[in-house]
């Protein structure tokens, strides 16, 4: 039992961090363009996150089979790993959310956008193997269908920033051919409308997306242990919780993500924005309708990158663009690595102990990396700054929230 | 391992296809809207800043109509599914029935 509420916070903890890591590929664009307040942004994201979470009520109950093998194509946990009331399959979840947080935390510390959902698979795989072996991860599917490690996160994440690049690099050219000349007060205000609209959308599919993986997480745990038995629904509060947790993360905003994002890589104007947003958002929303698996990250970055190349004379900052394709690189190795190390810690220290110990380390890791963030802040009121200032501005005269 | 890459190609070309026709499309529709709204209003050196030509005005809204109603019919058929429907075109006129 304690295990078990521990795994829901673990859940709902990853959630929040899924919410402020990816704040950026929605709202970085609108922001460094000045379309929306920092702080509106953010809330407006939230809110549009909350009612996402909502909007798709498939169920997401097989998501742990994209990559691992701990639940059977219904959704039904392995039956081999629920004696004991289900504490092996427990302490592989928890040692895989803890996988996928800290790496996510990590990450946001540098600034770099990379996958949430990278993070958390790569945690749960690395928790298999050292739980399973080698075959309690899907590495291929079964042939029928684009499925395992390969089908579903490998492949996608190569494929997915290229489609948005090259999406989003048409739209700009195209928006720039166009209103060439238009007068300035017209394009600004039509684009930055555009814009809010475009960044929107993207929330509210972000929302749809990420707060399913967490969903189906939690329920899996409850149906491990006995507490939950239907295999076609999720319980409503863990629907509830799991959206107030992303919108939580996603108001508190990642401003060191959302700076990377919106003035790091490439310096954005409105139309570019929209161009970049809307590439965003239809082909997340295309993709996730086609069932092909891919990072909300992946594809915001690739559009943002691809606005920079179909703009005639902009500047795109490739030693930024290289970075964040390394963080990818790394993303499920070192999420893996971190899940291994904690499956093995909780397994050596046992049934109890074990879980409540890797919990400790978390907080531990969670607590060091946000004393970190702090010592250089970003926050809303120098997320804008010039890029020459550096990834961390220096500090502005009014102190905001930093997260 | 060749399975999943033909899969993965197939779905990719797809989302690429839809992605240039809306993702791209849309906004130079919206594009084309402002060009639209601006029809016969001078730059920014003009000082009398002359009223647009009405013409103008009804493309720009004709535009600007088309990408919004793009836009709710992309969210119904993306809520109708988590809610077991979908939407069909077999009578012109989008409707939604029971999925399949």
């Amino acid at each position: 039992m304690i295990v078990l509420a521990l795994v829901v916070v673990t859940a709902l903890g990853f959630d929040f961090t899924n919410g402020f890591h990816d704040t950026g590929n929605a709202m970085a664009t609108s922001i460094a363009t000045g379309a929306l307040k920092p702080r509106v942004a953010v809330a407006l994201s939230a809110v549009l996150n909350l009612v996402g979470a909502f909007l798709s009520v498939e169920v997401a109950l097989t998501v742990t089979n994209a990559v691992v093998t701990i639940q059977d194509s219904s959704g039904a946990p392995r039956e081999d790993l629920l004696v004991d009331g289900g504490a092996a399959l427990l302490l592989i979840v928890l040692a895989g959310l803890i996988g996928g947080i800290a790496w996510n935390l990590l990450t946001w510390l540098l600034g770099l956008p990379s996958s949430s959902s990278h993070a958390l698979f790569g945690g749960l795989i690395g928790a298999a193997i050292a739980g399973l072996g080698m075959s309690g991860v899907n590495w291929n599917g079964d042939g029928t269908k684009l499925d395992g490690v390969v089908g579903k996160v490998i492949l996608p994440a190569l494929m997915s920033p290229v489609i948005a690049a090259v999406v989003a690099g048409v739209g700009t050219w195209l928006i720039y051919k166009i209103t060439t000349g238009v007068a300035q007060r017209y394009a600004e205000t039509g684009f930055r409308w555009g814009q809010i609209g475009t960044a929107s959308l993207v929330s509210l599919a972000h929302g749809t997306n990420d707060a399913q993986k967490t969903m189906g997480v939690i329920t899996l745990a409850l149906i491990a242990t006995g507490q939950w038995t239907d295999l076609e629904n999720i319980p409503l509060w863990v629907k509830v919780a799991c959206a107030v947790a992303i919108a939580a993360g996603t108001w508190l905003g990642g401003w060191r993500i959302i700076r990377t994002l919106g003035k790091g890589l490439v310096e954005i104007d409105s139309p570019q924005g929209m161009a970049a947003e809307a590439s965003s958002a239809t082909v997340i929303l295309a993709s996730s309708h086609l069932g092909f698996a891919l990072s909300t990250t992946h594809v915001a970055t690739g559009s943002i990158l691809g606005t920079g190349l179909g703009r005639p004379g902009a500047e795109v900052r490739w030693g930024i663009a290289g970075r964040m394709v390394l963080a990818w690189l790394i993303t499920l190795p070192a999420a893996a690595v971190v899940g291994g190390v904690m499956w093995w810690v909780g397994h050596l220290l046992g049934s109890t102990v074990g879980p409540i110990a890797i919990f400790v380390i978390l907080v531990a890791l969670a607590g060091y990396m946000w004393l970190r963030a702090q010592r250089a802040p970003v926050h809303a009121d120098n997320v804008n700054n010039d890029w020459d200032e550096g990834q961390v501005p220096a500090p502005a005269a009014a102190g905001g929230v930093a997260a | 391992m060749i399975d999943n890459l033909g899969f993965a190609l197939e779905g990719a070309w797809k989302v690429l296809a839809f992605g240039l026709l809306l993702g791209a499309g849309l906004p130079m529709v919206y594009a084309v809207g402002i060009r639209a709204l601006a029809w016969g209003a001078g730059g920014e050196a003009e000082v009398d800043h002359g009223r647009p030509h009405p013409a103008g005005r009804l493309v720009a809204v004709v535009c600007f109509a088309v990408v919004l109603a793009a836009v709710a019919l992309g969210i119904t058929i993306i809520v109708a599914s988590g809610f077991g429907k979908e939407v069909s075109f077999e009578h012109v006129v989008p409707t939604l029935v029971d999925k399949r």
